[in-house]
């Protein structure tokens, strides 16, 4: 064995010994095999890939000017109405959860109520209600209708979030802020909920994430968000594939950029305990 | 003698804990018309067989456990269902636990500045003033920046103990505040509590260290289903135990 197949050699031990080596065998048939199944059922749909043709519903030069496409509009308020609609089903999902957690039967109540209800029923029934039945009754349009059954929905998930982190708390922590005179609103904000939001932030983010998914069936209230500007560009243009592919990169880029920011932000918060 | 010791004790009563009983909602019977009066600047030691109420009625004393009937006086608040009164006696009445307690998520100065800022409203240079303070007096001034975590557990418990002083309690209770420590850290713990009892703080502690009971205590209780079977002087208590209960118990956990 001459000196250059002893040290591939050693490379390839080096790999199998972690089990990497194996793990990118399966990373590459997976992939192929993903290739090979779209390659073939587009040949035999006898698809006629326009690619070129789809940079221009995201970015077109006007002269030396960058102008934003459909898509890019699209994709404004998408993430307009998630970000509000996170921060509201956060608030939600919280105050479920406190009422849940309560001493008031009333209270505990109303919010097992809520969660049963919106858990228990589609998204998509929910948001034709509150568009076509509250709307017009409370004077909603179509962008605050989707906030708000978005919010709603979520909520109601992170509310359970919320409370099984509260209660992974143990008892003695509340015990000991109760006996130093604390009352039960400080001891929330800076003993439990603080324990408790560095626990429950992997889930919380998965409901983001869920979060930002299920806000392209805002399309059927024909609020024009990201997926509403793909299906109407297809509508123009039977782009069909090569549209969906794109809207599914965004929000994939989307939903990635969520989960790395977190990371950090988990790591941050793991390094200051 | 002993009666007589206890009618005198009465006078200067900083808690008064009158017929109180306790039943958990499994069944268990923890207090059962249970009475005693704490002194002011005394140390009552609480000892007695594991289940026998003792933790149960330390934890009635600041309104931690719902008392079911009798009563409970603490300098001059009764401790009802009025919140405020609850409140008012937890300010005052300090507590050290068995698992520590401490908060994970923040600094030892920030785990005793906490109550001082929030509840008794100090400025945080105040609070961190009294914070040094105490560190210096429980002797672990070099890890006011660390997290809890980072602290053996004789260290922690001693944070513990001057966050609770942080309050300037009248009175401190200590629920087996040494029962989870390594052998090697009790001493650093007790004498923390000794240097406490010699400058005249009303504690009452249950304990199993009956080296401590007969070294600091100014009376001693000895308890079993949820009531007492034997209080006295330690000198009495340890020396001439009248009850043969008392007896048989003090010949297994002295051997």
């Amino acid at each position: 064995m001459n000196w250059r197949s002893q040290n591939v050699m050693k490379y390839i031990r080096f790999f199998s010994d972690s089990g990497s080596l194996i793990d990118v065998l399966k990373y590459l048939i997976v992939m192929l095999a993903g290739i090979w199944l779209i390659s073939v059922g587009t040949e035999k749909l006898g698809y006629n890939w326009q690619w070129y043709r789809v940079p221009r519903y995201i970015f077109t030069f006007e002269g030396r000017h960058l102008v934003a496409g459909p898509l890019i509009h699209g994709l404004m308020v998408t993430f307009q109405i998630c970000s509000i609609s996170m921060l509201f089903s956060f608030v939600i999902g919280l105050t479920a959860a406190l009422f849940r957690l309560s001493d008031s039967q009333a209270a505990r109540i109303l919010a097992r109520c809520y969660l049963e209800m919106i858990r228990n029923t589609p998204l998509v029934v929910q948001l034709f209600f509150i568009y076509f039945v509250l709307g017009p009754v409370l004077g909603i349009e179509r962008f605050l209708s989707a906030v708000l059954a978005l919010s709603l929905f979520e909520g109601a998930y992170a509310s359970e979030i919320f409370r099984g982190g509260i209660v992974s708390i143990q008892k003695g922590q509340w015990e000991a802020a109760y006996s130093l005179g604390l009352g039960s609103f400080d001891t929330y904000r800076c003993i439990i909920l603080p324990q408790a939001f560095r626990r429950i932030l992997p889930p919380l983010t998965s409901q983001g994430i869920s979060l930002i998914k299920d806000s392209a069936l805002v399309s059927i209230i024909a609020v024009y968000d990201l997926t509403m500007q793909g299906q109407v560009i297809i509508a123009e243009t039977f782009l069909t594939f090569e549209l969906w592919f794109t809207i599914a990169a965004i929000y994939l880029a989307v939903t990635l950029t969520l989960s790395f920011l977190v990371n950090l932000l988990e790591k941050r918060i793991s390094v200051q305990s | 003698m002993q009666d007589k010791e206890f009618e005198n004790r009465k006078s200067s009563d900083i808690i008064t804990v009158d017929r109180i009983s306790k039943t958990f909602s499994s069944g268990v019977v923890a207090l059962n018309e249970f009475t005693t009066h704490i002194r002011r600047s005394e140390v009552v030691v609480v000892i007695g067989p594991s289940g026998s109420g003792k933790s149960t009625f330390l934890r009635c004393l600041n309104g931690l456990e719902d008392i079911d009937s009798g009563s409970i006086v603490i300098d001059g608040i009764p401790l009802d269902d009025n919140k405020k009164n609850r409140q008012e006696i937890r300010k005052e009445v300090g507590m050290v636990f068995q698992q520590f307690n401490l908060f994970p998520h923040m600094t030892v100065r920030d785990n005793i500045n906490l109550a001082q800022q929030l509840v008794r409203k100090k400025s945080k240079a105040d609070a961190t003033e009294m914070t040094m303070d105490l560190l210096r007096k429980v002797n672990i001034t070099e890890k006011a920046d660390a997290f809890p975590a980072q602290l053996s557990g004789g260290q922690q418990q001693r944070v513990a103990i001057a966050r609770a002083l942080a309050m300037m309690p009248k009175v401190m209770l200590f629920d087996e505040a040494t029962s989870a420590l390594d052998p090697e850290m009790i001493g650093e713990v007790l004498d923390v509590m000794k240097k406490l009892a010699r400058e005249g703080m009303t504690m009452v502690v249950v304990t199993h260290e009956m080296g401590f009971a007969r070294e600091v205590s100014d009376w001693v209780i000895f308890m079993e289903n949820g009531k007492i079977v034997e209080a006295g002087k330690p000198e009495y208590f340890f020396n001439h135990p009248l009850e043969e209960r008392t007896r048989a118990f003090l010949s297994q956990i002295l051997t």
